[in-house]
C-alpha cells in the first residue's frame, strides 16, 4: 500500500483509531496485523519471504543469548547473516551477478550460457533485512536483549510506517516501544499529522511533479539538449530528496500519531558544506548502519592511511550496491567514496590555500562555495544513479553543456505550465528549511488565534490536494 | 522467567532498554532542527473526547472545501466557451444540432474543418473528434451528442488502423469529468475504467488526481467567466506544428513494421454505430482520411484491417471512402507526422472532402427519387 493512496487515506485512521480502542494487550497483536495488510497490498505472496527473514533472524537471536562460547556465538551470528543475506541474494542480486559473471567470461573468450530468472523484487526487501540484521548483531554484541515475544519481534521488523522504505531502525531505539503503553495524545496526534502532511507536500507537490520531467528525459536522454539534461539533473537532486524525506517524514510522521518514536533520517543534507557532512545528514539511519556493522569492523579510520581508503572505498561501494543490482549503483556508491577520499586528502591544502586569499573556514563567502561545490558534486553524482545505464550516463556528463535550446525546455508529460509549479515548490520547501532553522514554524503557527491557524493548515492541505500529483507513483526507494 | 506472552513484565523490560537503548539526550541531538516543534511541545494536552472533536471538526471542514471547490471548478469549465471544454460545452448544453457530424479519434478532429463543409456542401456541420479516443468512447461520445441535440442527417465516421483496438486507458480523462451526469458518457467511461465512479462522486478526484495538468486552474477561471483563447473551430482542432519527426523514430524503434489488433470487441464497437446511426436513420459514411504513405507500408496487416472496413461497408450498405491514396499522402509538408495532418494539409482534405459530400448528398437526393442504393457510389480510392 502506498501512502500516497486512497486505500493509505482509508487505512491510517481505521487502524490508529482500532489501536487507541484496544487494551494494552492486543494493540501489538493488531499493529501485527495492519502491518501484514499493509504488505500484502503490494503482493501477498511476498509476505512468506518476510516471514522467513523473521523466523531465522527471531530463532538466531534467542539461541545467540543463550551459547555462552565465543566461537559458536560467531558462527551462529555468520549462519543468521548469511541466511538473512541469502534471502535478499536471491531476490534482488542473483541476475545481476550471474550477468556480470557471464560478462566477464565474455571478455575471456568463455561464452557461457545464464539461466534467465524474472523475479520482481520484494517492496523494501533491503530495509528489513537490514533492520533484521541490526538486530541480531545488536544481540551478539549484548547490546539488546533477545526478544522472545515473537509478536513484538515480528511486528520490530514489520511496523508498518517504516517496513518498506525506513528508516532502517536499531532495536534499541524502538523495540521496546512495542512494550510501553501509548496514549491517544493530543500533542503527538496534530505533530504527527502536521509532520505528514510536510511529507506528503514534499512527495505530491514537489518530487512527484519533477519526476514528470526527470522520467521523460533519463528515459531518453538523447532526445534532449543540454539545457533539458541539466534540469533534468537538477530536478532529480530535488525529486529523490523529496521522494525519500517525504516518506520518512510519513513515516515518523504515521509513528508519532499512534506514540512511537522513529529516528530521524535527514537532515537537511543539501545545506551541507562537505561530501562527509551529506553523508551524516543523508539517509542517516542507512549511513549509521554501515559505519557500525561494515566500516567499523573494517577498521574505519584507526588503520593506516591507505587502509583507512579503501575502507572508505569499499563501505561506499557497497552502500551503492544496496541501492540496487546495477553497476550504476555501485559506481554512484564508488564515486561518493572517492569524493570522500579526495575531500579528506586535500583538506589541509585546501584551507591553507582558502586562508591564503583572505577566506577562512568562518567566512559566507566560503561558505557559500563549498556548499554549492558539494551541491554540484551530489548532483553530478545522481547523474550514475538515475542514469538507466553507463553509457547513458556518460553521454548526460558529455553533454549537460551543449547545445542549450531556451525554446525547447517542456517535455511529453511536463508542459511549460507545470513549471512554475514545480519551481514554487521548491522554493516553498527551501524557505520551509531555512525558516525552520530560525524560528519553529509550527509553534509560530500554534500561537495564532484558532481561527487563523486552521485557515493556515487547511490551505496548506488544500495547496497539497490542488498541486499534488497523484498518479500512484512508488516511492523511489520502495525498490531498494 | 517472565511470561512472554504476557505484557506483564513491562516493567522490568523497560528497565533493560531504558539502559540498553541510546540514552535519551543522545536521542535528542540526533533530532533535526525540524523536530524543535516536538521539543517545543504546548503543555495543554486536550482530553481525548476533545481531540477527537477537533480532528473531526478539521477534516470535515477539509471534506466540505473539497466539495464546493469541486462545484466551483465543474461550473467554471461548464461555463467556459472555447477550445475544447467550449466545444465539449456546446455538445452537452444542446446547442450544436448540426446536420452533418463528424465522429472519430484525433485524425478526425485535426482533419475535418466543418466550415468547409457549410460553406461547400451547405450543411451545418460539427466535428465531435476526440484526442486519444478509440471507437468505444467515439460511439459514446455520440450517443451523448444525439442525447443533447438534433438527430444530424449524415454522420461522417472517420477511420483509423486502429479502429478495431478498445481503450485501454481514457486519454486525458479530465476532459470528461464535468459531464459524467451524462449517462451514455459514464457508462462507456465506466466500461473502460472501473474506478471512474471516483472522478464522479469523490471530490476533486477526477481534477487533481486523473489530470496532472492543472485543468481546475481554467475552471477556477471559467467561473469567473474567463475563457481561453479559441482554438476548436466548431469543434475542429487544426495542428499548426510541422513535420515532427516522429515517424522517423517509430520507424526506427520498428524496423519490421508494426500491427494493430484486430479485436472483436472493436469490431462490435463499429457494429454499435452502425446500429446507433440505422436506428435514428442517419445517414453514415466511412472515411479513411490521409495517412502518410510510408506509414501505409509500414502496416503490415494494413491490408487485412482494411477488408474488414469493407466488408463491414458492403454489408451494412455504407459507403467507404478511402483517401489512403490522396494526393498529397507522400508530402510531409502538409502532415505532422504519420497519422496526423496538420492545419494545411486539413484544408486541402477538408475542401476535397467537402466537395465529394456536396457531390453525394446531390446525388442522393437524386438517387432517393429513383431509390438507387448507396453502394452505388462506393468507392475505394480516393476522388481527387
Amino acid at each position: 500500500m502506498l501512502f500516497n493512496s486512497l486505500e493509505f487515506a482509508i487505512f491510517f485512521p481505521v487502524v490508529t483509531g482500532i489501536f487507541f480502542l484496544l487494551s494494552q494487550r492486543w494493540r501489538v497483536h493488531w499493529l501485527l496485523a495492519a502491518s501484514c495488510f499493509f504488505y500484502m497490498a503490494f503482493i501477498p505472496a511476498y509476505i512468506l519471504i518476510l516471514f522467513v527473514t523473521i523466523l531465522i533472524d527471531y530463532f538466531a537471536g534467542i539461541y545467540l543469548e543463550q551459547v555462552q562460547d565465543k566461537k559458536n556465538k560467531k558462527a551462529l551470528l555468520w549462519v543468521s547473516i548469511l541466511s538473512t543475506c541469502t534471502v535478499l541474494f536471491i531476490f534482488k542480486y542473483y541476475g545481476f551477478f550471474t550477468g556480470s559473471f557471464v560478462g566477464l567470461a565474455g571478455l575471456f573468450g568463455w561464452h557461457l550460457s545464464r539461466h534467465v530468472v524474472s523475479i520482481i523484487l520484494p517492496i523494501g526487501l533491503s530495509f528489513h533485512t537490514f533492520q533484521s540484521l541490526s538486530y541480531v548483531i545488536e544481540v551478539y554484541r549484548g547490546n539488546q536483549k533477545a526478544e522472545r515475544n515473537f509478536v513484538v519481534y515480528a511486528t520490530y521488523v514489520m511496523f508498518f510506517p517504516q517496513l518498506v522504505a525506513g528508516p532502517i531502525e536499531r532495536p534499541q531505539n524502538l523495540l521496546h516501544q512495542f512494550w510501553e503503553h501509548h496514549d491517544f495524545n493530543y500533542v503527538n496526534v496534530t505533530s504527527g499529522l502536521k509532520r505528514m502532511a510536510w511529507g506528503f507536500f514534499k512527495k505530491l507537490v514537489v518530487a512527484d511533479r519533477l519526476a514528470l520531467y526527470v522520467n521523460d528525459v533519463y528515459s531518453a536522454p538523447r532526445s534532449f539538449n543540454g539545457l533539458q539534461l541539466s534540469i533534468a539533473t537538477f530536478f532529480f537532486a530535488y525529486q529523490i530528496y523529496c521522494d525519500f524525506s517525504g516518506y520518512s517524514d510519513i513515516a515518523i510522521g504515521a509513528a508519532e500519531v499512534m506514540g512511537f518514536r522513529l529516528m530521524e533520517n535527514f537532515r537537511t543534507p543539501y545545506y551541507s558544506l562537505s561530501v562527509s557532512e551529506f553523508w551524516r545528514r543523508w539517509h542517516i539511519s542507512l549511513s549509521t548502519w554501515f559505519k557500525d556493522y561494515v566500516y567499523v569492523p573494517l577498521g574505519g579510520n584507526r588503520v593506516s592511511k591507505s587502509r583507512h581508503i579503501v575502507n572508505l572505498l569499499i563501505t561506499f561501494s557497497v552502500s551503492g550496491l544496496w541501492h540496487g543490482a546495477n553497476w550504476t549503483y555501485v559506481i554512484w556508491g564508488f564515486l561518493n567514496g572517492l569524493y570522500l577520499v579526495t575531500g579528506w586528502l586535500t583538506k589541509d591544502w585546501r584551507d591553507r590555500f582558502f586562508a591564503a586569499i583572505g577566506l577562512p573556514a568562518e567566512t559566507t563567502i566560503r561558505k557559500v562555495l563549498m556548499l554549492s561545490t558539494t551541491f554540484l558534486l551530489t548532483c553530478l553524482a545522481w547523474i550514475v544513479f538515475r542514469a538507466r545505464n553507463m553509457t547513458d550516463a556518460a553521454y548526460v556528463f558529455t553533454h549537460l553543456a551543449s547545445g542549450w535550446n531556451f525554446h525547447h525546455i517542456a517535455t511529453e508529460q511536463f508542459w511549460l505550465r507545470q513549471m512554475p509549479v514545480a519551481v514554487a515548490g521548491i522554493l516553498v520547501l527551501e524557505i520551509g528549511q531555512l525558516w525552520s532553522g530560525v524560528v519553529s514554524v509550527p509553534s509560530l503557527i500554534g500561537k495564532m488565534p484558532v481561527g487563523a491557524r486552521w485557515a493556515v493548515y487547511a490551505s496548506f492541505v488544500m495547496a497539497v490536494l490542488m498541486f499534488g500529483v497523484y498518479k500512484q507513483m512508488q516511492f523511489i526507494y520502495f525498490q531498494f | 522467567m517472565q511470561d512472554q506472552h504476557s505484557f506483564d513484565g513491562i516493567a522490568s523490560r523497560n528497565a533493560f532498554t531504558a539502559s540498553a537503548e541510546l540514552p535519551r539526550t543522545e536521542w535528542k541531538k540526533e533530532k533535526t532542527v525540524a523536530m524543535k516543534d516536538a521539543v517545543e511541545k504546548p503543555q495543554a494536552n486536550p482530553k481525548p473526547r476533545t481531540t477527537v472533536r477537533r480532528l473531526v471538526w478539521f477534516f470535515g471542514m477539509i471534506i466540505v472545501l473539497a466539495f464546493v471547490m469541486n462545484a466551483i471548478i465543474t461550473s467554471g469549465l461548464r461555463r467556459i466557451k472555447t477550445s475544447a471544454f467550449g466545444a465539449s460545452n456546446q455538445i452537452m448544453e444542446g446547442k450544436v444540432n448540426a446536420q452533418v457530424v463528424i465522429t472519430g479519434s484525433s485524425r478526425a478532429l485535426s482533419h475535418y474543418d466543418p466550415r468547409a463543409i457549410e460553406s461547400i456542401a451547405g450543411r451545418t456541420a460539427y466535428n465531435l473528434g476526440r484526442n486519444g479516443s478509440q471507437t468505444d468512447m467515439q460511439v459514446a461520445f455520440l450517443k451523448a451528442y444525439l442525447a443533447h441535440n438534433r438527430k444530424p442527417d449524415v454522420v461522417i465516421h472517420n477511420l483509423d488502423a486502429f479502429t478495431f483496438v478498445t481503450t485501454r486507458e481514457v486519454y486525458d480523462p479530465v476532459e470528461y469529468t464535468p459531464y459524467l451526469y451524462d449517462r451514455e458518457l459514464y457508462s462507456a467511461l465506466r466500461k473502460i475504467n472501473p474506478n471512474i465512479w471516483k472522478s464522479r462522486y469523490l471530490p476533486l478526484y477526477g481534477y487533481v488526481v486523473e489530470d496532472i495538468n492543472f485543468s481546475w486552474i481554467q475552471g477556477v477561471k471559467g467561473f469567473t467567466g474567463w475563457s481561453p483563447p479559441e482554438n476548436f473551430f466548431q469543434g475542429f482542432n487544426p495542428r499548426s506544428k510541422e513535420w515532427t519527426g516522429e515517424f522517423e523514430s517509430l520507424k526506427a524503434g520498428n524496423p519490421n513494421g508494426v500491427s494493430f489488433d484486430i479485436e472483436p470487441a472493436g469490431i462490435q464497437d463499429v457494429e454499435e454505430l452502425i446500429r446507433v446511426c440505422k436506428q435514428n436513420g442517419i445517414q453514415l459514411i466511412f472515411v479513411y482520411s490521409p495517412e502518410y504513405i510510408e506509414m501505409q507500408s509500414l502496416t503490415r496487416n494494413r491490408a487485412e484491417i482494411f477488408s474488414r472496413f469493407h466488408e463491414l461497408a458492403a454489408r451494412f450498405d455504407i459507403p467507404l471512402w478511402d483517401y489512403s491514396d490522396w494526393k498529397y499522402a507522400g508530402d510531409k509538408q502538409f502532415f505532422q507526422n504519420s497519422q496526423h495532418l496538420n492545419a494545411d494539409g486539413a484544408a486541402v482534405f477538408s475542401k476535397d472532402l467537402s466537395e465529394r459530400l456536396k457531390q453525394y448528398l446531390a446525388l442522393q437526393s437524386g438517387a432517393d427519387n429513383t431509390q438507387a442504393p448507396h453502394s452505388a457510389i462506393h468507392s475505394s480510392a480516393g476522388q481527387n
